[in-house]
């Protein structure tokens, strides 16, 4: 064999192989059934254990993280529901790596999606030559998940239409799945332990496709929220986008004042309070702790590339327009309204460079 | 001199478990405990027998300072069984902390509220160690779940690892150094006997410290020369005692932790939830079976990951939320984090936080001396000779009938029964001088004012303190806080508390209704500029108000989108009370009128915005602009080009609507103006102006008959007609009678243009 090829991303196992191999070796306590670890080391592995060298993995609540491991190891499946850009699919990548070892027994959600994707389908030349039997049957992650006794993950289940979702239910409740094509004992796959669905929904999507209150039923919801505390999201957005930066070249570190005015604006325009107080219109864009580092990244780009300097304020307004408002008409007047009223009674150079830089905006 | 301290958490079942078994097993000389110790003398009062939960409620006044707390007990208080155990084993009781109105306790209204808030760095890297949400989690964790064996020995571990790492405050200091008094005099005097001592568990490592000095009784801190001030009982309630409702309110829950001292962790579960599907189920939301199995596996499994022996609160409700709650939440489960329930939480966990706070209610028992309140109302009323049965009819010009109306108002509004206004001023603008009152002595009287004994020790405070908090629950209702303000000002009322102020401000910078946020405004600001009758001229209360809501104001008026749509005369009038306190109040309130004009004439330029904002910000800007040669390099306003640009037939009846509701003064004054809208009307066909007329008669109301009929003089003299602006108005007819009249003149004319004798006759003139 030759040297592994490098991959952009690769699976949450590979990437923490070393950290998991270490879990497993200390793991003393009880395992559910076909699970790779117990859930005191799943949730080491999620949380972070400084003593076994475990990084910590997700930022938010540890309860969120126990509530999640509980309801895998029970007979309903795990939703995982909150705004884009909140690190469900993450969450979802963790956990199912720290349950059953592996994260890529994965089906990804949209209104293409077809019950074969979902469940199996054939190989249709061993079909019209064979006719059906185990050896033309090509499974889908539904079907390899319940055989082998894993964790599926079911990403934006809610961009799927609601027949397809509906698929579901019966693996859920019966934890079974039937194959009238064949026969005999292989016209039904009996789920063993370990299998249960992580699905993934986004709250922006709910005009979409809604679920069916049979297919809720199944499912204990989790909603993931953003960062609720700002030095934390302040911190991560400057390592995240220093990161980006160092990638693309720029060898100046992004300002500190500037990254927390963009963290401010953003924390505000999502939440749709000021700090002081005041309720606002949210923006209809995602303002999520991504997008902050996106924006964090493309106001580097423009300050280093234009001038050779960390990006300003006046950079982030641009930038602000073009990330954050898009073509959004609204949007946009949203955030003229907010720098015009709201950023006058602040202090700091940065706040009042950000007040002048308002005629920026297009339009 | 054996010493015992025990350093507790207030309000914790397990640390009032440890101090029961600590006092019957020593039988101790002394039992020393954190409270006020002006009340020594009466702690007797405290062990009559009353339901709990009680408080003691201290009131203090003097020149500057105004103070209210209160130490609230119930039954699983450590404090509580202190004092019913060392009585029953004999002790002598003390409370040894300084008294309520002392200046250590500046700013705290309840003396057992949690002190990890003082601590809070090191309570955080505690929680981070443990992986826990927060420090009532990580409390549960530690020490209210699983076995006492070594709780005293675990407690003080965790009060010395926390207060050790950071010092006390000036205020802690002073507290502990005269504690730590009192413990020398107790152990000095109890000789080999054992003492105990239950304060807060931050104090303990340094009372121990302190046990070395002199041994001499400290004395009482006598009430300084000027205050008036006191002590005394007060029922309580299990919802004012709940961290989700209130402020500095010690441990969330209280339903939940009595039931959890009354019978054990496994039982207090199991009854949450049962109480949780009950309350879903009164309201009707579906609670299935499975659900509540999945909740209870769900609480159990938590349990065991967490490694507690039996769920802990957070573990049932973690449970409940995972098995209940089936769609996305809008905000964060409240026992995630520490403080009040926020506004959208899920109704499946509103029903979970109110079964975990109970509803139980504390009782007096009838033997306890009444609180003060009750004797200063009864002063008040005799001496105001309105104890009786009575049909009064107030004059509120006259000073002694003002001062008789005031207190009326306190009593309604302690909601005291027997006390009924009959008529009177019910908003702040209209001149009412009259009130008429009813009184009738009534039975629940008394009742009402041990009650409202709670709020404070006089009429005026305690009416102050049930205004701040109805100010604190008007959430987003701006018309309820108006009604608030109104009754501070009737009931004379005019120091409001801080906290009442930065709700007050709150409510009005989340106010989302331009024409209720509008209506406040003018009843504020009218009393704000002219009220000598209730006080309130250039009250420094209302001008906070005054100064929130113009920004409010002019944030929401900037957001308003959406065509043509009929005037909306609540968002005018907003905009035209914005104005007048931008005209009459900014110098005295430091209102900045630079920003608001830009904000204005952006509304004016704004095409997404309705016409009669548009019209308003425009006359907002014409009538201010004046004396105000530019705005940003912008030319000065120009009134013609801006009727020219705004007057689309189909909606000038609002556009107009708006202008005139703010500078009629202007309009009337600039003749020009007159005599473009003249054009302009005169111009459209029939179609559009039938289209545009109730708009347009709209917009004619705002001027009064007087300034109409001024107007319809100019036009006369326009066309060189005679005839008064007065006739003009009055000629005109009953509707049908014009339409009638169009109609035919409409007939003619057809029948002139058919025979083909129009074209001569113009011809001919």
């Amino acid at each position: 064999m030759s040297a592994p090829t490098p991959m952009q991303r690769p699976p949450a196992e590979v990437r923490y192989a070393d950290e998991l191999a270490r879990l497993r070796e200390r793991d003393t306590a009880a395992r559910p059934p076909g699970w790779a670890l117990s859930v005191q080391a799943a949730r080491a592995f999620i949380v972070g254990d400084a003593k076994a060298k475990v990084s910590r993995k997700f930022v938010g609540d540890p309860s969120l993280i126990d509530r999640a491991l509980i309801s895998l190891a029970t007979s309903r499946g795990l939703m995982l529901v909150g705004e884009p850009g909140t690190a469900k699919s993450l969450l979802s990548e963790l956990l199912a790596a720290a349950v059953s070892g592996e994260s890529t027994l994965t089906i990804q959600g949209g209104a293409a999606t077809t019950e074969d994707q979902i469940r199996y389908s054939w190989n249709y030349a061993l079909l019209v030559a064979d006719g059906p039997s185990t050896r033309s049957l090509v499974p889908a992650p539904l079907l390899r998940g319940m055989a082998e006794g894993r964790t599926v993950r079911f990403e934006e289940i809610t961009r799927c239409p609601l027949e397809v979702q509906d698929t579901l239910l019966s693996p859920l409740s019966d934890r079974v799945l039937a194959i009238p094509e064949l026969t005999g004992r292989d016209a039904m796959v009996f789920a063993r332990d370990g299998f249960n669905i992580i699905a993934t929904a986004n709250t922006r999507d709910r005009g979409v496709n809604d679920m069916s209150s049979a297919l809720k039923r199944r499912f204990n919801f989790e909603t993931v929220f953003p960062i609720a505390d700002f030095d934390t999201e302040l911190s991560l957005v400057e390592a995240e986008a220093s990161a980006l930066l160092r990638r693309s070249g720029v060898t100046a570190a992004p300002r500190r004042d500037v990254l927390e005015v963009l963290v401010t604006t953003f924390r505000e325009l999502r939440t749709g309070e000021t700090a002081r107080g005041d309720s606002m219109d949210r923006l209809s864009a995602v303002m999520s702790t991504a997008e902050a580092v996106s924006v964090a990244h493309a106001v580097g780009l423009r300050g280093w590339f234009l001038r050779g300097e960390p990006g300003t304020a006046e950079d982030l307004v641009t930038c602000l327009a073009g990330t954050a408002a898009k073509d959004n008409q609204e949007d946009l007047a949203k955030l003229r309204r907010y720098l015009e009223q709201q950023v006058t009674w602040r202090s700091g150079r940065q706040w009042r460079a950000l007040h002048a830089a308002r005629h920026l905006l297009p339009g | 001199m054996p010493v015992t301290f025990i350093g507790v958490r207030h309000h914790s079942p397990a640390c009032a478990r440890l101090t029961a078994r600590t006092i019957d097993a020593l039988q101790p000389a002394y039992v020393l405990i954190e409270g006020p110790a002006d009340l020594n003398h009466r702690i007797d009062e405290l062990l009559l027998g009353h339901e709990l939960p009680v408080a003691v409620f201290s009131s203090y006044r003097d020149g500057e300072r105004r103070h209210g707390s209160w130490a609230p007990f119930c039954a699983y208080s450590p404090e509580w069984v202190a004092l019913t155990h060392g009585r029953t084993a004999g002790a002598e009781l003390r409370f040894i902390d300084l008294p309520a109105w002392h200046p250590a306790f500046a700013g705290r209204s309840n003396r057992y509220a949690d002190a990890e808030l003082r601590y809070a760095e090191v309570m955080e890297r505690l929680c981070r160690e443990f992986d826990v949400d927060n420090v009532d989690v990580l409390w549960d964790h530690l020490f209210e779940i699983g076995a006492d064996d070594d709780l005293f020995e675990r407690l003080a571990a965790y009060f010395d690892l926390v207060r050790g790492t950071s010092a006390a405050g000036e205020q802690d200091t002073a507290r502990e150094a005269y504690m730590a008094s009192w413990v020398r005099a107790a152990a000095a005097d109890a000789g080999d006997r054992p003492v105990v001592v239950v304060t807060g568990g931050f104090h303990r490592p340094a009372l121990a410290a302190a046990l070395d000095g002199p041994a001499a009784w400290p004395t009482v801190p006598a009430l300084p020369e000027d205050a008036v001030g006191g002590s005394f009982l007060v029922p309580y309630s299990f919802r004012r005692l709940d961290a989700f409702d209130g402020y500095q309110s010690g441990m969330p829950s209280p339903g939940y932790y009595q039931e959890l001292y009354d019978s054990g962790p496994d039982q207090a579960a199991r009854h949450l939830i049962e109480q949780v599907a009950q309350r879903l189920r009164e309201r009707r939301q579906p609670v299935s079976t499975a659900d509540l199995i999945a909740a209870r596996a769900t609480a159990d499994g938590l349990a065991t990951i967490r490694g507690h022996d039996a769920p802990t609160r957070a573990d049932v409700l973690d449970g409940l939320a995972s098995a209940l709650v089936t769609e996305a939440l809008e905000v964060p489960l409240p026992w995630a984090s520490r403080g009040m329930l926020r506004p959208g939480s899920h109704p499946v966990v509103v029903e979970m936080v109110a079964a975990l706070s109970g509803a139980r209610v504390g009782r007096l028992h009838p033997g306890t001396p009444a609180p003060p309140l009750v004797h200063d109302a009864g002063a008040e009323l005799e001496r105001s000779g309105l104890a009786g049965n009575a049909d009064l009819d107030l004059d509120l010009l006259d000073p002694p009938d003002r001062e008789r109306s005031r207190t009326l108002h306190r009593l309604r509004l302690l909601g005291v029964p027997g006390f009924r206004r009959d008529a009177g001023p019910a908003t702040g603008v209209e001149p009412v001088l009259r009130e008429q009152w009813a009184l009738r002595p009534d039975a629940g009287r008394l009742t009402a004012l041990i009650e409202a004994g709670a709020y404070g020790a006089t009429l005026a405070d305690a009416c102050a303190g049930v205004l701040a908090e109805r100010a604190a629950t008007a959430g987003r209702d701006v018309d309820a806080l108006a009604a608030v303000l109104f009754d501070a000002a009737l009931s004379g009322t005019d120091d409001v508390s801080d906290q009442a102020m930065t709700d007050i401000e709150a409510t009005v910078a989340a106010a989302a209704d331009l024409g209720a946020l509008g209506r406040m405004l003018a009843v504020v600001l009218t009393m704000w500029r002219h009220d000598r009758i209730f006080g309130t001229a250039r009250s420094a209360t209302l001008g906070v108000v005054i100064n929130a809501a113009v920004r409010r104001i002019l944030w929401l008026a900037e957001g308003v989108r959406g065509g043509p749509a009929p005037a909306d005369l609540g968002r005018i009038a907003a905009l035209a009370a914005c104005r007048d306190a931008l005209r009459y109040a900014d110098r005295a309130l430091s209102l900045d009128r630079a920003p608001a004009l830009e904000i204005v004439t952006r509304v004016a330029a704004d095409t997404g915005a309705p016409p009669d904002l548009r019209g308003a910000a425009f006359g907002f800007r014409w009538s201010l602009a004046p004396g105000l040669t530019e705005v940003e390099g912008e030319a000065a306003v120009d009134p013609m080009r801006a009727v020219r640009s705004a007057f689309v037939p189909g909606s000038a009846g609002d556009w107009l609507a708006g202008l005139f509701a703010l500078a009629r003064e202007e309009v009337l004054h600039t003749e020009p103006v007159l005599a473009l809208l003249d054009e302009l009307l005169s111009g459209m066909d029939p179609q559009e102006f039938l289209v545009a007329l109730p708009g347009l008669r709209q917009a004619f109301e705002f001027f009064p008959p007087r300034e109409r009929e001024t107007i319809a003089g100019r036009l006369l003299a326009r066309r060189g007609l005679g005839g008064s602006g007065r006739g003009l108005l009055r000629g005109a007819p009953d509707p049908a009678v014009v339409a009638a009249g169009l109609l035919l003149d409409a007939r003619v004319e057809a029948a002139l243009r058919r025979e083909g004798l129009t074209g001569r006759e113009e011809a001919d003139t």
